[in-house]
């Protein structure tokens, strides 16, 4: 009895060992699952990015694009996160939103920049997006959304141009799943922290937003898609508390002011 | 008359040679698994329930039959936690979407295949060398079913 249990976790241990062996392989490198993923990624964010070049107003004010890529740049540095990855693009629009493309587009809308009351509570939806790239969470949910079949055919451009572009407002106005959202919402946290920007304004911003009586409630598609904000502000709150945080101002109120008044939609 | 059994590293003397009826009901215990196995891939339940199938209406046979029945069983019964594993794995990656594929799902998956068809490969010798009347035993199977069946 005492041999065959010992055969049996012989067994059992020449498996993991073998698992093991294997595993020290590079296997996704060999097979270039890698590459093929990155490939894929690459063609739907150029698809997507371009249905929203052509129908939309691409804010082009360099004063603009250099104060939100000063806020990106800190952020990414500090988080040692390739920037070059990140195409951020500003985009015309009373609508109070951002969302995040595959291959690391982040796409900002005017309305999000006007209704920010500080560089802090931009910069923690722009790192909550940075995080939903950084944790893949954009191409888990185009696959869940549209099927790995459909985002296969798309990618390899057998796919009307009418899909694409209806698949482009679904992704820009539909929600993640919840413990994606928890999870990009902490990693947000964590890229603030490190970055020494003080994750509470990131939290007051939802909390604000996600009272329906506020002046914006019309424009508000980033709460829409991103419910519970209340929730969410209060474990951000949590997380916060746990932390000790250096806080240096990221935009001077001046550049802040200017890039409010750059940005200002009439808000009907 | 004399039966050999042959280990993975012996061949050892049996009493008595099991009967033309014998040898072929044995061998059917490895056929059993091995069709059901081709039959039921991906889903790896099914070659167990093959197996388990033919055991139970081979429970009452002859000491021979019922042990290669036992061998063939708990051979397939391990297989099952692996490739189950290996199984649930697949789908949070492609349907549920809760993993990407990584070096560690794709050493896993090699590493069924591999045991799968070492399986494989000792299952058809096997159900060759039993149909012939020669007593195949498996290292730690064999151990098993000589628990599990007395004479």
């Amino acid at each position: 009895m005492k041999n065959i249990i010992l055969r049996g976790i012989l067994l059992i241990i020449s498996f993991v060992f073998v698992w093991f062996i294997f595993s020290q392989i590079n296997w996704t490198s060999i097979l270039k699952v890698d590459k093929a993923t990155e490939k894929t990624e690459e063609k739907l964010g150029e698809l997507f990015w371009n249905v929203i070049k052509s129908n939309e107003t691409v804010n082009k004010n360099p004063f603009v694009i250099q104060s939100v890529d000063s806020i990106v740049t800190r952020i990414t540095t500090e988080n040692k996160i390739n920037k070059n990855k990140l195409q951020v693009h500003i985009i015309e629009s009373n609508e109070i939103n951002a969302f995040a493309l595959p291959n690391g587009h982040i796409i900002i809308l005017t309305g999000l920049i006007n209704a920010s009351e500080n560089p802090e509570e931009l910069s923690g939806i722009i790192s909550h997006e940075i995080a939903h790239l950084e944790l893949n969470h954009v191409m888990k949910k185009l696959i869940k959304e549209f099927g790995l079949t459909a985002i296969i055919s798309i990618s390899s451009g057998n796919t009307g141009a009418e899909i694409i572009k209806e698949m482009t407002k679904l992704i820009s106005s539909s929600a993640f799943d919840r413990s994606m959202e928890k999870e990009a919402d902490l990693k947000a946290v964590e890229y603030l922290v490190n970055a020494n920007i003080n994750p509470e304004s990131f939290a007051d911003f939802l909390y604000k937003l996600s009272d329906k009586e506020n002046k914006y409630s019309k424009y508000t598609t980033w709460i829409s898609t991103h419910p519970e904000s209340k929730k969410r502000a209060t474990y951000i709150i949590n997380e916060v508390d746990n932390k000790v945080i250096k806080s240096i101002p990221i935009l001077s109120p001046n550049t802040w002011n200017r890039l409010k008044e750059e940005t200002q939609i009439k808000i009907n | 008359m004399e039966c050999h059994e042959r280990t993975m590293t012996n061949t050892l003397t049996f009493q008595s040679k099991p009967s033309e009826h014998e040898a072929e009901k044995a061998s059917n215990s490895y056929v059993m698994s091995l069709v059901a196995l081709m039959a039921g891939l991906p889903l790896p339940i099914i070659n167990l329930i093959a197996t388990l199938a033919f055991y139970i209406a081979n429970k009452k046979g002859t000491y021979f039959v019922r042990w290669h029945c036992t061998q063939a069983l708990f051979s397939q019964l391990s297989l099952l936690f692996i490739n189950s594993f290996g199984f649930w794995w697949t789908i949070s990656i492609f349907i549920t979407q809760k993993d990407t594929i990584n070096n560690n799902y794709i050493s896993y998956i090699l590493v069924v295949i591999l045991f799968n068809l070492i399986e494989f490969i000792a299952t058809i010798y096997s159900a060759i060398q039993t149909r012939k009347g020669i007593h195949v035993r498996w290292w730690f199977y064999g151990d098993i079913a000589d628990l599990i069946c007395k004479p």
